[in-house]
């Protein structure tokens, strides 16, 4: 692995947002890659039938992005000793802008806890929840 | 009738499941999610929440989620990086089950295996209609 040094942050700093748009294409070739082929992602006539009214994103693609946001953020820190835990609070949609974000919430040592969140390009949050890791020097 | 999710059971535990972080679906993934940073971490790094994809994938392959299925919550714990290459295991079982309101919600736990140990566990949980299980 190429050397890397994450400085352990403030207790209220934020993470760098990680902000991305996804599209039916984007859900179809997850639907693809994860072998999760439910109607409700990637057929629009039986999702729309549904509550959702249309189809929407795979829960893990939107994690695979706070995923990302964390790696950015801590580097192998996250890879290594990450931990995760999220509720579903609303879809995305083909179109939707995503906007992944974090906040420092504590710092114990070399743990660090942030409270993390997807929201869309309306401020509707999409997923709350909480990740912590240990940050290795 | 195949099986499903739907009519699984608390305690119900998946039959183990190994496959092979080969590069051609390492490299879907992290398309399909494009994740252009795992890259830059070091070479045939594999971006951590494929493992949880992969896992869940590998449960599907004994069960069908019923159509509606909802993924209502995730948790995951990572504890060792995974590389292309590496040949992992999975073991997954249904921790619980209960129904409100006409809708069931079940978790299923899930473990990853590599070749030093483990890499991850996780619980993700799921919610269906109960006229599902029909």
């Amino acid at each position: 692995m190429s050397p890397e040094r994450i400085v352990l942050p403030d207790v209220g700093c934020t993470l760098e947002p990680l902000v991305r748009t996804i599209t039916q294409d984007t859900i179809n070739r997850y639907a693809d890659a994860s072998g999760d082929h439910n109607p409700l992602h990637v057929d629009p006539e039986f999702a729309a039938a549904t509550q959702f009214g249309g189809p929407i994103a795979h829960g893990m693609l939107l994690l695979a992005m706070l995923s990302e946001m964390l790696t950015v953020a801590f580097g192998t820190s996250w890879v290594t000793s990450g931990r995760m835990k999220t509720r579903f609070r609303g879809a995305g949609r083909p179109g939707d802008t995503i906007t992944c974000r974090g906040t420092v919430k504590s710092r114990v040592g070399e743990t660090v806890a942030c409270s993390i969140e997807c929201v869309n390009q309306d401020g509707d949050l999409l997923i709350s929840g909480d990740a912590t890791l240990k940050i290795k020097q | 009738m195949p099986l499903t999710v739907a009519n699984l059971e608390k305690g119900h535990a998946f039959p183990p499941v190994t496959f092979e972080l080969s590069r051609g679906w390492v490299d879907q993934y992290s398309e399909a999610v494009s994740d252009s940073t795992i890259a830059t971490l070091g070479p045939g790094l594999v971006p951590p929440m494929a493992i949880a994809a992969l896992s869940i994938r590998a449960l599907l392959q004994h069960a069908a989620l019923a159509p509606g299925t909802i993924h209502a919550g995730q948790e995951v714990s990572f504890s060792s990086a995974t590389h292309v290459g590496d040949t992992l295991s999975v073991t997954a079982s249904v921790a619980s089950r209960g129904e409100r309101a006409g809708w069931v919600l079940m978790g299923v736990d899930l473990e990853a295996f590599g070749p030093a140990g483990p890499v991850m566990t996780g619980r993700a949980t799921i919610t269906f209609p109960v006229d599902a299980t029909n």
